[in-house]
C-alpha cells in the first residue's frame, strides 16, 4: 500500500508539472497574447506598456516567468492579470457551486446509468431495451448547451416551474439550493446516463455468459443474488473507472457549458471567462485543480477496484 | 448584466458596465448633465462650484470645491484629496491615464517614478481652490476631468485594487456588497441630497442590486418575464428572442443609438488602399442598410466619422451617395487597374462583427478585389491589428467614445497616433490638412465646442471625401426594462441607463 501511495504521489507531481508547463507555453505561443498590452488599455502609450511589462515581470525570461507564477500559485498569492483579484479567493468562491453540481449530477448519472443499463441488459432484445437504447443515443448525441438552453426556455421561461439559472448556496437556503440545482443536474446527467447505460448493458451481457455465473445459477443461488453479487459487481469495474474520471473532470471545472448556461458561477465558468481573456494565472490554477482531481480520484478508484475484485492487487 | 465590470474600484475601471455604476457613486470636479441625447453630453460642475476658469493660453484650469461635502463614510471632502486621487489613479494604474499623463505638468514623471507627486496639480484646503496646469492646451481636458476615474476618493485610500470593497465616494449611491464577478449593490446615499448639487439627481430607488448573468438569453428572458428589471444595455440581445420582445414588450423596449463609429479601416500606406480610387470604390459599393440588417437593427447607418450626437457631426449628404453603387465601384477599380488585387480582411470572432466581415469580404470580391478573411480572437484583435508587424490592409474597427468630444474620435485620424504597438490609427492617416486642423481645433475648450462645430463638420466632410475609412454607422443598444419600472428614465449617451433616474411604476 505504501509503495502504491508513493508511486501515485510521484506520478501526480509529474503530471501536474507537465500540464502546467504545457498550459503556460500554449498561452505564450498565442500571437499577440502579450498581457502588458491588454493590461495597459487601448489608449496607453508605448512607455506605459513598457512600465507594466517591467512591473509585472513580463520581460523576464520565460522559465523565470513560469517559476514566478508557479511560486505564487503554490503560496496562494497568485492574482489574475485582467481583474487583479486573488485567484485562490475566486476559486474558493466558485467551488461550492461546482461541488454542488458535480456531486448531485454524479450521483444522478451513476444511479440512472446503472438502473437503465441493468434493465436494458435484463430485457435485452425486447421493446424496453430498444426504447432505452434510443433514449440513450438521444442523450449521448444532445449537446449540453442545446439541452440546457431548451430546458431553460421551456421549463424556466415558458412554464416557469424552475428558476432561470443562478445559484443559491446550500448554507443560505437548502430548499432554494435544491430548486436551483435540479435542472442543471438533470441536464448535465443526460449525456452521462446515456453513455453509462450503454457501457453497463454491454458489460452485464458479457458477464452473464461467463462460466462462474452459470455455476452460480447451477448451485441454485437466487437470480437476484446472481445478478447483484456476481454479474453487477463484476460489470461495475469499467463503470467506476469511467465515473471517477468524469466526476473528477466536472469537479475540476470541466462542466464549463452547464455552469455558463445555468449561470452557476462555478470553477468551470471562471475558467471559461479566464480563457476568453487569455488570463494565464487562473487558467493554470483551474487546469492544475482539474488534473489533481483526476489523479486523486483515479488513485481512489484503484483502491475500490481491489475491493470489488480481489484478483486486482495494489502491489507491483 | 451579462458582462462583469472590469473593476469596481473607480480608479481602475474603464468598461461601460463599471462606469454606469461609478457615474452615480463617484463624482469628480465636473460631470455630465443627466439628460438624453446631445444635452447629456454637456459638462456641468460636479463637486466644483462652477465650470473651470481656464487661462487665455488654455493651459491652467482653476476650480473651487463646493463647501460641506462629505464622502459616503462621513469623512469631509478636502481640496487636497484631489491631487491624491489623481496620483492614486496614475499609480494604480488606470487604463486611460495617458489622457492625464500626456498633458498635466509632472504627471508623466510621476507615472515613470521620477517624481513623488504630480507637480501640475495644487490644492488649498482653506480656500477649496484646485489648480491644474497643462503642458499644452488640450480642449477636451474638461471632458477628461469628468471621467469617474478622476473622481474624489479620500486621501490615504490604499493604492491597490479595491474592487472587492470600493472606497468611499461622493454620489447619489454607495457601491457595496460586492461579490466579484457575481453581484454588487448600489444603496442610496442619504446624505447626498443635503449637498444640493444642481442638476445631479439624488436617486429614487433605495437599492439597486446588480447580478452578473453569464447567459444573456436567461438575462433577457428574466426581464421579459419581469423576474429581473433591467437588461443591461452593454449586452447583446439574443436575436432569437428579439421578435418576442418586440411584440410582447413593445412599451418597455427601445433601440438607443450611442455615439460611436463602426467602420472598416483602409490602410493608406499599403496597396491597394494607398490608391484613393480603391478606397472610394469601397465607400461607393457599401450597402449600409444590409449591415444594419445583419445587426438586427442595432446599427444606425451613417457615413461620417464623427457620429450623430457629437458636436461637429456633418449634416451634408454622404460624398459617395446613400445608395450602394456596385457597378460604379467596379468601374472605378477597373480604371485604377486594381482588379484582382489581393486583400486580407481582418475581423473579430464575436457576432455580429464576424458577420460584418463576411459581408465586407464578399463585397470586396464583388467589386473586383481578391479578398480573404482573417478572423482572430476578440481579446487579441486590437493588439494584433495595432502592431506594426501585422500592418493589416483592411478590416473591422470601432470607436466608442471615451468622452463626447470630436477630438476623442479624431485621435484615430491623428498622424501622431501611429505607433509601432497599440496603434489606433489603423488606416495610418497622416494628412497635413487634418493635422493642421487638429492642432487648432483640439485646443478649443470643451465648454466652447459649439463655437467650432462647423469647422469640425468641415474637417469630417473632408475625411469622408478622402475615403480614409469606410464608415457604416453607429451602434444602437437595447433599453429593455421589466414592467415594474417606469420607462421614462434617462438613457444617457455616455453612461447608458441612468440608474439614478429609475423609478418604480
Amino acid at each position: 500500500m505504501a509503495r502504491f501511495v508513493i508511486r501515485r504521489v510521484i506520478s501526480m507531481v509529474l503530471v501536474l508539472f507537465a500540464i502546467s508547463v504545457l498550459t503556460f507555453l500554449i498561452f505564450q505561443a498565442i500571437p499577440n497574447g502579450d498581457p502588458a498590452v491588454r493590461l495597459a488599455g487601448r489608449t496607453a502609450t508605448p512607455e506605459q506598456i513598457e512600465l507594466i511589462r517591467q512591473s509585472w515581470g513580463f520581460d523576464d525570461p520565460l522559465w523565470q516567468q513560469y517559476l514566478t507564477t508557479m511560486g505564487k500559485i503554490l503560496s496562494g498569492d497568485v492574482i489574475s492579470y485582467t481583474q487583479q483579484l486573488s485567484v485562490m479567493s475566486q476559486i474558493k468562491q466558485a467551488l461550492p457551486a461546482t461541488l454542488s453540481l458535480s456531486i448531485g449530477a454524479g450521483i444522478i448519472w451513476l444511479f440512472f446509468g446503472i438502473v437503465f443499463g441493468l434493465f436494458s441488459a435484463i430485457k435485452a432484445g425486447k421493446f424496453t431495451d430498444r426504447a432505452l437504447t434510443v433514449l440513450a443515443l438521444i442523450g449521448v448525441s444532445t449537446p449540453v448547451f442545446l439541452l440546457g438552453a431548451v430546458a431553460l426556455y421551456f421549463l424556466a421561461f415558458k412554464v416557469q416551474i424552475f428558476p432561470n439559472g443562478g445559484y443559491v448556496p446550500l448554507t443560505q437556503d437548502p430548499i432554494d439550493w435544491l430548486y436551483h440545482m435540479l435542472l442543471p443536474w438533470m441536464v448535465l446527467s443526460v449525456l452521462f446516463i446515456g453513455v453509462y447505460s450503454r457501457v453497463l448493458r454491454s458489460n452485464v451481457l458479457d458477464t452473464m455468459s461467463e462460466d462462474y455465473v452459470r455455476t452460480a445459477r447451477a448451485k441454485g443461488i437466487s437470480e437476484k443474488r446472481v445478478m447483484v453479487r456476481h454479474v453487477l459487481r463484476n460489470s461495475m469495474i469499467p463503470i467506476i473507472s469511467l465515473w471517477s474520471l468524469d466526476f473528477a473532470a466536472v469537479l475540476g471545472g470541466g462542466a464549463i457549458l452547464t455552469e455558463s448556461v445555468f449561470n452557476l458561477h462555478g470553477v468551470g465558468q471562471y475558467a471559461a471567462d479566464s480563457i476568453q481573456q487569455l488570463d494565464v494565472p487562473p487558467v493554470l490554477v483551474v487546469v492544475m485543480l482539474g488534473a489533481s482531481a483526476v489523479v486523486v480520484l483515479s488513485a481512489l478508484t484503484d483502491v475500490l477496484f481491489a475491493f470489488l475484485d480481489p484478483r486486482i492487487r495494489l502491489t507491483g | 448584466m451579462g458582462t462583469a465590470p472590469d473593476y469596481l474600484d473607480p480608479q481602475l475601471a474603464y468598461t461601460t458596465q463599471a462606469v454606469e455604476a461609478h457615474w452615480i457613486s463617484y463624482t469628480g470636479l465636473l460631470t455630465y448633465r443627466h439628460e438624453e441625447g446631445e444635452p447629456g453630453t454637456q459638462l456641468i460642475p460636479g463637486l466644483a462650484d462652477a465650470l473651470p476658469r481656464i487661462s487665455d493660453d488654455g493651459k491652467t484650469y482653476e476650480f473651487t470645491l463646493r463647501r460641506g461635502l462629505r464622502y459616503s463614510d462621513g469623512t469631509a471632502v478636502r481640496a487636497s484629496d484631489y491631487p491624491y486621487s489623481i496620483e492614486r489613479m496614475i499609480r494604480i494604474p488606470w487604463g486611460g491615464r495617458s489622457f492625464v499623463t500626456n498633458y498635466v505638468v509632472g504627471a508623466a514623471d510621476f507615472d515613470a517614478g521620477r517624481a513623488r507627486s504630480v507637480s501640475g496639480i495644487t490644492a488649498d484646503d482653506a480656500t477649496g481652490r484646485i489648480t491644474i496646469r497643462l503642458r499644452e492646451a488640450y480642449g477636451a481636458f474638461s471632458n477628461v476631468l469628468a471621467f469617474p476615474a478622476l473622481a474624489f476618493v479620500p486621501r490615504g485610500t490604499a493604492i491597490r485594487n479595491l474592487s472587492n470593497d470600493p472606497p468611499p465616494g461622493v454620489g447619489a449611491y454607495i457601491l457595496t456588497d460586492v461579490v466579484p464577478n457575481r453581484s454588487f449593490t448600489l444603496r442610496k446615499n442619504p446624505e447626498f441630497a443635503s449637498f444640493r448639487i444642481p442638476d445631479i439627481p439624488t436617486g429614487n430607488l433605495d437599492t439597486i442590486r446588480v447580478n452578473i448573468v453569464s447567459n444573456t438569453n436567461s438575462e433577457a428572458q428574466q426581464v421579459l418575464n419581469n423576474q429581473a428589471d433591467i437588461f443591461d444595455s452593454g449586452d447583446t440581445l439574443p436575436p432569437a428572442l428579439l421578435p418576442q420582445i418586440e411584440s410582447q414588450a413593445r412599451d418597455r423596449f427601445a433601440r438607443k443609438p450611442v455615439p460611436s463609429t463602426f467602420y472598416f479601416f483602409l490602410n493608406t500606406t499599403k496597396p491597394p488602399f494607398n490608391n484613393e480610387k480603391a478606397r472610394i470604390a469601397v465607400n461607393m459599393a457599401m450597402d449600409r442598410d444590409a449591415l444594419s440588417r445583419i445587426a438586427s437593427g442595432f446599427l444606425e447607418t451613417d457615413c461620417f466619422f464623427i457620429p450623430r450626437g457629437i458636436v461637429g457631426h456633418p449634416t451634408s449628404e454622404c460624398p459617395y451617395g446613400d445608395r450602394p453603387d456596385l457597378a460604379g465601384a467596379q468601374r472605378m477599380l477597373r480604371d485604377a487597374g486594381l482588379e484582382g488585387a489581393p486583400v486580407t480582411v481582418w475581423g473579430q470572432e464575436r457576432s455580429p462583427r464576424k458577420e460584418y466581415i463576411d459581408y465586407y469580404t464578399d463585397l470586396l470580391n464583388k467589386i473586383g478585389f481578391r479578398a480573404t478573411e482573417r478572423i482572430i480572437a476578440d481579446t487579441v484583435y486590437f493588439p494584433t491589428i495595432g502592431n506594426a508587424r501585422t500592418d493589416p490592409q483592411t478590416g473591422f474597427a470601432d470607436w466608442l467614445q471615451d468622452f463626447p468630444n470630436p477630438s476623442d474620435f479624431y485621435l484615430l485620424m491623428d498622424g501622431r497616433s501611429i505607433q509601432p504597438t497599440n496603434n489606433q490609427n489603423f488606416s495610418k492617416v497622416n494628412d497635413p490638412f487634418i493635422q493642421r486642423e487638429l492642432r487648432r481645433l483640439n485646443a478649443v475648450p470643451a465648454t466652447e465646442l459649439d463655437s467650432v462645430a462647423d469647422e469640425w463638420a468641415a474637417l469630417d466632410e473632408y475625411t469622408a471625401r478622402r475615403a480614409y475609412v469606410a464608415v457604416y454607422g453607429a451602434e444602437a443598444v437595447p433599453k429593455f426594462f421589466s414592467n415594474k419600472l417606469n420607462f421614462d428614465s434617462v438613457f444617457h449617451p455616455l453612461y447608458f441607463n441612468d440608474w439614478s433616474t429609475l423609478s418604480l411604476r
